[in-house]
């Protein structure tokens, strides 16, 4: 039981210091698991990327708590579910710190300044990759320009736009309107 | 100012349990919860976080989350904040675990997802709205704006190194400024 407990620190361990770029960069890392130790299988790896999807959580954070759940119970879970998040703890605490330390040089600020425009591109880039690959159709599309528009004139908090588009997708699929 | 360990908990758990679809879904939520509703940051310090939390090993969401928590309390803050983010999702998980597959296969649950999809792109382009007036405000950063929103959306460049040439280019433009003020003087 020790043994297992260790070897899925260092498995989760390994993934939060080697996956680099977000969204499904822990998937490969995923798979390795599967086939190595079968805490998993990679059928279950696919439903949970189904799962992912409606659970809150990013995926690696859930595979984690699923593998050690699924192996050895509640400690287990919570074990790979520290252990996939302990590696960035570690990594932002020291960059945080060292870019407070340089914080004064007249470079390091003017490279932090840079990292502004940047960050806001890339995101900007996944809303629009996100648009093309979501299967919106039509009518998704149609009530996603309603809710920006009608932004402009009042923001709603975003558990209402959650809210609402859930409603709307239930009662869309409840008369065969969409078909997903 | 320091904020109270347990507001700090709380916000992150809330954003933790809103966090659906993929983890970029959290820079909505932040914006929404700590920039407007709270204001403990700006939406500036937000898109910094991000640039960082991209470039760096680990899931982005994460990344985002503790250098937040850390600006706001220190050790404890970007710890408290990590753990309100995940919390959400262990539980779900281990309420889940044995229901998955019946639920995730029905045709209703799938419908509601499809609509939460739109929500969640909605949310993603409101948030994208405000940092974009906060973070695109000059020709320096215009120039990097576009360069990056090309090179992310038409090459396979990773997000990592995409933020790195970023940096750089911060560095080079400090270095002729600099270069420029040597002349004048």
């Amino acid at each position: 039981m020790i043994k297992l407990f260790v070897q899925l620190f260092f498995q989760f361990f390994h993934i939060g210091v080697f996956s680099f770029g977000g969204g499904y960069a822990t998937l490969p890392f995923l798979y390795e698991i599967a086939e190595k130790f079968h805490w998993y299988s990679t059928r279950q790896l696919t439903d949970m990327l189904a799962i992912s999807s409606i659970t809150p959580g990013p995926i690696g954070v859930n595979m984690a708590t699923f593998a050690g759940f699924s192996t050895s119970g509640i400690l287990g879970a919570l074990i790979a579910t520290i252990a996939i998040v302990l590696p960035s703890l570690i990594i932002v605490t020291i960059t945080s710190k060292i870019i407070d330390k340089f914080k004064t040089n007249l470079y390091v600020k003017n490279a932090v300044r840079a990292l502004k425009p940047a960050g806001c591109a890339l995101l900007s880039a996944v809303g629009i990759k996100l648009i093309f690959s979501s299967h919106l159709h039509l009518l998704g599309i149609l009530i996603l320009v309603t809710f920006i528009s009608t932004s402009f004139i009042k923001k709603y908090d975003p558990l209402f736009y959650l809210g609402i588009s859930a409603i709307i997708g239930f009662c869309l699929g409840y008369f065969h309107l969409i078909g997903v | 100012m320091q904020n109270s360990i347990f507001s700090i908990f709380k916000v992150f758990f809330k954003v933790g349990l809103l966090l659906l679809g993929g983890g970029y879904v959290i820079l909505p939520l932040l914006q929404s919860e700590l920039v407007e509703k709270k204001g403990w940051i700006t939406s500036e310090e937000l898109c910094e976080y991000y640039a960082l939390s991209t470039s760096l090993p680990g899931i982005i969401a994460v990344n985002t989350a503790i250098f937040t928590g850390r600006k706001l309390a220190g050790s404890k803050g970007a710890f408290v904040s990590v753990m309100g983010v995940i919390m959400p999702a262990f539980l779900a998980i281990i309420l889940l675990a044995s229901l998955f597959e019946e639920i995730v296969y029905m045709k209703s649950v799938q419908n509601i997802f499809w609509g939460v999809g739109i929500g969640v792109i909605t949310l993603l382009f409101l948030a994208i709205k405000e940092m974009w007036g906060k973070c695109v405000t000059d020709k320096f950063s215009t120039i990097i704006y576009i360069l990056c929103l090309i090179l992310a959306l038409f090459t396979k460049i990773s997000p990592a190194l995409i933020v790195i040439l970023a940096l750089l280019i911060g560095i080079i433009s400090q270095k002729i400024k600099n270069e420029r003020m040597k002349k004048y003087d």
